[in-house]
């Protein structure tokens, strides 16, 4: 084959780094790696670190306690995989799939969380409101960030081309993951402290992963 | 693709003869000028190169290169802009042009009258009527549903045919 069409600068530069590449797996297996880690967070808190399931799970239906932990664990791996799919060029989620993920991951905890007070008023606030809900959010931070650096690990080892949407998606999908394992440890069901400290952290980790892509655009494509 | 990923540098001449052409075409829709398009297409396979291990066979190849070739485009956009630099802006480069759209007018007026669509579709007119991606392919490139591909590519192609009309030179 003639080499004669390219360019000499670009044939020099290619030639000098021409070494065979692992191409990256397929958006299936990422995100199954993905779903590993966050069942392996879960099953260690859970089971590992025996911590104290909520007080009024036998309030709460099948359905609702361990039904939606698993949904939010579902749904958290599946807009992962949205995030995964975008972090490779030609893989465009497009604009109307990633506005429809992102409600209905952030839709789905709020809607966990007034069902879950529906069903039991939980253990009531008190006075040491503040310092619960940090406690909380210590725990919420801890539990998703696991599952959200190995996110943003893969979503920057493609190339993303919309660098902070893919970061928006990965931390919407993380953040939902590890509130699956809160909706079963957390014994307030009060809404204040479910959109303030719970939600919160989810929209904390939105706001991480989208400004983790901006940043990560920019050093890349400088 | 592939032999390109396991380390031929034949493949990779192949795969720049291949698609030298069409990528200049079509970065030349961003920037309107054949010199600025041509750098581009340096810059383009650079980053192909750089990100090579990202193209996962067997997938179609073709969404994944252009896809990187417009983000090269946009962000050189975004640079000029930035810069405020402003390229002489020269006409349309000879482009096989594809028989519904060639029926429109002569292949001269068609050149000239693609310039003055509107980006958005004209971009799709581009990939879908000259470069015979799907639509499925062109809303994988543009981040967008295969449907408004689609509806893009459509309401393109009437602006194109009613200026047609109203300047008179259907052949």
């Amino acid at each position: 084959m003639s080499t004669d069409q390219l360019p000499e600068a670009l044939r020099e530069t290619i030639a000098k780094d021409i070494e065979p590449v692992r191409p990256l797996h397929p958006v299936w297996q990422r995100s199954l790696v993905v779903a590993v880690v966050a069942t392996l967070v879960m099953a260690s808190i859970l089971f590992g670190f025996k911590m104290q399931l909520r007080g009024d799970m036998g309030q709460l239906p099948m359905w609702l306690s361990w039904g939606c932990a698993i949904l939010e664990l579902v749904a958290g791996i599946l807009i992962v995989g949205l995030a995964l799919r975008e972090s490779v060029p030609g893989g465009a989620v497009p604009g109307r799939t990633v506005q429809t993920a992102i409600l209905t991951g952030v839709a789905l905890q709020i809607l966990v969380g007034i069902m879950t007070w529906a069903h039991s008023a939980g253990v009531p606030m008190g006075a040491d409101w503040f310092a619960k809900g940090i406690g909380c959010m210590s725990h919420d931070i801890a539990m998703i960030l696991p599952t959200f650096a190995v996110t943003m690990w893969l979503v920057f080892r493609a190339l993303p081309l919309r660098a902070p949407v893919a970061g928006l998606l990965g931390g919407t999908g993380a953040a939902l993951t590890g509130d699956a394992i809160t909706h079963l440890l957390c014994p307030m069901s009060d809404l204040r402290h479910v959109l303030v400290w719970h939600t919160g952290t989810v929209f904390g980790f939105m706001a991480l992963g989208w400004l983790a892509g901006a940043l990560w655009a920019r050093h890349h494509w400088r | 693709m592939i032999g390109y990923q396991k380390g031929s540098m034949d493949d990779f001449s192949a795969l720049y003869a291949e698609l030298k052409g069409p990528l200049i075409r079509y970065l030349w829709t961003f920037v309107r000028n054949t010199t600025t398009a041509e750098d581009l297409l340096q810059d383009t396979f650079f980053q192909i190169h750089r990100a090579r291990h990202t193209y996962t066979p067997p997938r179609p190849v073709r969404p994944w290169i252009y896809a990187i070739t417009r983000h090269v485009a946009l962000m050189h956009l975004r640079s000029t802009k930035r810069r405020k630099e402003i390229s002489p802006v020269e006409d349309l480069p000879e482009v096989p042009v594809a028989p519904e759209i060639e029926g429109l007018a002569d292949r001269d007026a068609v050149n000239r009258l693609l310039a003055e669509v509107p980006r958005r579709g004209q971009e799709v007119l581009i990939l879908h009527h000259l470069l015979g991606m799907s639509f499925e392919e062109v809303g994988q490139i543009l981040g967008i549903a295969s449907g408004t591909a689609k509806v893009r590519a459509h309401r393109a192609l009437k602006a194109l045919r009613n200026t047609i009309q109203e300047e008179g030179i259907a052949p």
